[in-house]
């Protein structure tokens, strides 16, 4: 039976700080790259330069525009990808318990091989983070990188998740939730790290940094008029300006 | 009650020739497994956002019909209906062919159907999927037992009674296992609702009888056997109070949902959208498949005539279709709320409805385990001594009134 187990000794997770990701999809391009060169079998990747181009992505960035009651509208940029819940509701209901979680470091993980594409732990997912693999036929989701982050064969630079090391605005991190003084448990106590949909109860172990409040500008009609910085000219310049008038 | 003779069918050249045309259907449905393994599942309609499509529909409404069909030989050995006892066997062949022919598209349109070994060997008791493995291979077993025990010379009632009625009990845990499939899918706005099992048992009594019905209806007279018109009407009538009950589950679990304000918007996209599931809920489930039916069969008996039976029974396989095609796709087509109360739009799908669109080889699927429930029926007629000689009122139940 695939139990979930009722504590990890390990919370490995990522922080996503909505201020400062810009959209740039580099984590999407990086995350396929290393998933489709590195483990089982590639991400799908089906009619890539076609009119109708589909794969399988293990993290998406879904960029909204958010508009307030008042004020300016806002660009959102929301990476999204599995955020390994611990009470992660894509685990019991898999039948060959070929979706599982990690006691050691709290990472869900399917075992491709056990997968018999039934779907319905994607269905199971209320953040639409599960992937079915049209070409594969297995189901695909985010790994944590377990394949870098324990790999003794990388530098120790590199041995944290394939989006993390790319994110050109350090909008993404990665570390231990279970340590209080964690660079991400940190992180989040700062800045007021959010649970995705915590009314669903699957205490998901990713957090997300809420987009810090903007400036606000003062709208036309609340400023005033400009005051008078000059009289009317005199001289030669007055003089011009009566006989242009007059013209 | 006269004794029941019992024979195997001879086929002619008519049921030679339905048995080719089921044939066609069957390999069909082959070619095109074969072209969706080969390409993948990214030549069917069905996506991340549309995971289960057309074959599932096919798949778990045959599922849910096999129980269902049972219930003829259930009223007969549970319940002591002797009048249902004659097509007892024939009920408990057509619930087996049934299933066969849904479990061979369910697993057929797995994404890895060759790891079919794994899936009956790696069982995930947490799982509602695995239990329900479980369920349909017990199935098998114990209602090929009860068919054993009903066919075997010299057994006794009292052993007929007990796996009929465990054959019974089987059959409610089977339905109440695909209902929960969809009833415990709490991510869902669609689903994450305890009255889909109920809801499901009553589906199964409803679209099983009305299958029951057409193919009786259809191989007694092609096998040159009589159908009594009172037997025919009495099962008619049975079917009209399923019917109307499925009517009546579907209003709860609809009104349920209007009573709490997080499902609201999921019934407004059932009920009053602009998509394909309003008209099919309004027109194909309530209407063909539940209001006319209904009126059909439980207007008085004696203006009821076996054609009406049938035609009813037609239209509630119809609506059955609507009733799961609205389940299945449209629960999955409603978007995840990832922001509740807020209207979203990205790139993504988010706040949009999912489209699916269903291929060929999806419907060729379908129709290959419809066909293949058929020809599995026909050949254990003609193998085994399933069909009685004849089914007239005044053979099954002299004592019985006339319609």
């Amino acid at each position: 039976m695939t139990q979930l187990p009722t504590s990890t000794d390990k919370k490995l997770g990522l922080v996503i700080d909505l201020d400062t990701c810009v959209g740039c999809h580099a984590c999407v391009i990086s995350c396929k790259g290393w998933n489709t060169e590195n483990y089982g079998a590639p991400l799908a990747d089906v009619d890539a330069y076609g009119a109708n181009p589909v794969g399988s992505f293990l993290n998406r960035v879904h960029s909204y525009e958010v508009q307030p009651e008042s004020g300016p509208s806002q660009l959102v940029h929301f990476p999204k990808s599995c955020l390994h819940c611990e009470d992660a509701p894509c685990v019991p209901v898999c039948p060959t318990g070929a979706s599982y979680k990690r006691s050691e470091d709290g990472i869900v993980l399917v075992n491709e091989d056990a997968c018999i594409g039934c779907g319905l732990c994607a269905w199971a997912c209320p953040y639409g983070a599960r992937e079915m693999d049209p070409t594969a036929g297995v189901m695909k989701k985010c790994t944590l990188c377990v394949d870098r982050i324990y790999n003794e064969n990388l530098p120790e630079e590199d041995r944290i998740p394939s989006c993390v090391r790319t994110c050109p605005s350090g909008a993404r991190h990665f570390g231990d939730f279970a340590d209080p003084n964690s660079n991400v448990s940190k992180l989040v106590a700062e800045r007021g790290g959010m649970d995705l949909m915590p009314e669903m109860g699957t205490k998901p172990v990713n957090k997300y940094l809420p987009p810090r409040i903007k400036d606000t500008l003062n709208t036309a009609g609340t400023c005033g008029e400009l005051e008078t910085v000059s009289e009317d000219a005199t001289g030669f310049l007055g003089w011009l300006d009566k006989a242009l008038e007059k013209l | 009650m006269a004794r029941t003779v019992y024979q195997e069918v001879t086929p002619t050249p008519a049921i030679w020739m339905i048995a080719i045309l089921m044939g066609a259907f069957v390999a069909a449905a082959g070619v095109s497994v074969l072209y969706i393994e080969h390409n993948g599942h990214i030549v069917t309609g069905m996506n991340n956002q549309i995971v289960w499509g057309l074959p599932h529909v096919f798949a778990i409404f045959l599922i849910v019909a096999a129980s269902g069909a049972l219930n003829v030989a259930s009223i007969a050995s549970v319940f002591g209906k002797i009048e249902n006892k004659p097509m007892a066997r024939y009920s408990g062949l057509l619930s087996i062919a049934l299933l066969l022919g849904g479990l061979a598209v369910l697993v057929l349109d797995l994404g890895r159907p060759d790891r079919l070994i794994i899936a009956m060997t790696q069982y995930n008791f947490k799982s509602i999927f695995a239990w329900n493995m479980l369920l349909y291979n017990g199935f098998f077993v114990i209602v090929g037992t009860y068919i054993y025990v009903q066919m075997a010379r010299g057994m006794s009632e009292k052993v007929i009674k007990i796996v009929g009625t465990a054959a019974f009990v089987w059959r409610l845990a089977l339905t109440t296992g695909t209902g929960s499939i969809f009833g415990w899918l709490v991510a869902r706005s669609g689903y994450d609702a305890a009255i889909m099992a109920p809801m499901f048992i009553v589906m199964s009594f409803s679209f099983g009888l009305a299958f029951f019905i057409l193919v009786l209806g259809s191989t007694f007279p092609l096998t040159g056997r009589f159908l009594g018109d009172n037997l025919i009407k009495r099962l008619g009538r049975l079917l009209g109070v399923f019917a109307a009950a499925v009517l009546y589950f579907t209003a709860i679990r609809h009104l349920s949902n209007l009573y709490a304000t997080e499902h609201h918007d999921f019934e407004r996209f059932i009920l009053m959208g602009d998509t394909i599931f309003t008209p099919l809920f309004w027109i194909g489930q309530v209407l063909i498949g539940g209001l006319i039916p209904v009126a059909m069969l439980l207007r008085k008996a004696e203006k009821t005539t076996k054609m009406q039976v049938m035609i009813a029974s037609i239209l509630i396989v119809i609506g059955g279709f609507a009733q799961l095609y609205g389940i299945v796709i449209g629960g999955q087509a409603f978007p995840l709320e990832i922001f509740p109360g807020y209207d979203v739009t990205s790139a993504f799908y988010d706040g949009t409805i999912n489209s699916y669109t269903p291929t060929i080889y999806e419907l060729a699927l379908g129709l290959g385990g419809v066909a293949l429930a058929v020809l599995v029926a026909g050949v254990g007629v003609v193998a085994l001594r399933i069909l009685p000689m004849t089914l007239c009122d005044e053979e099954i139940d002299p004592t019985a009134p006339d319609f």
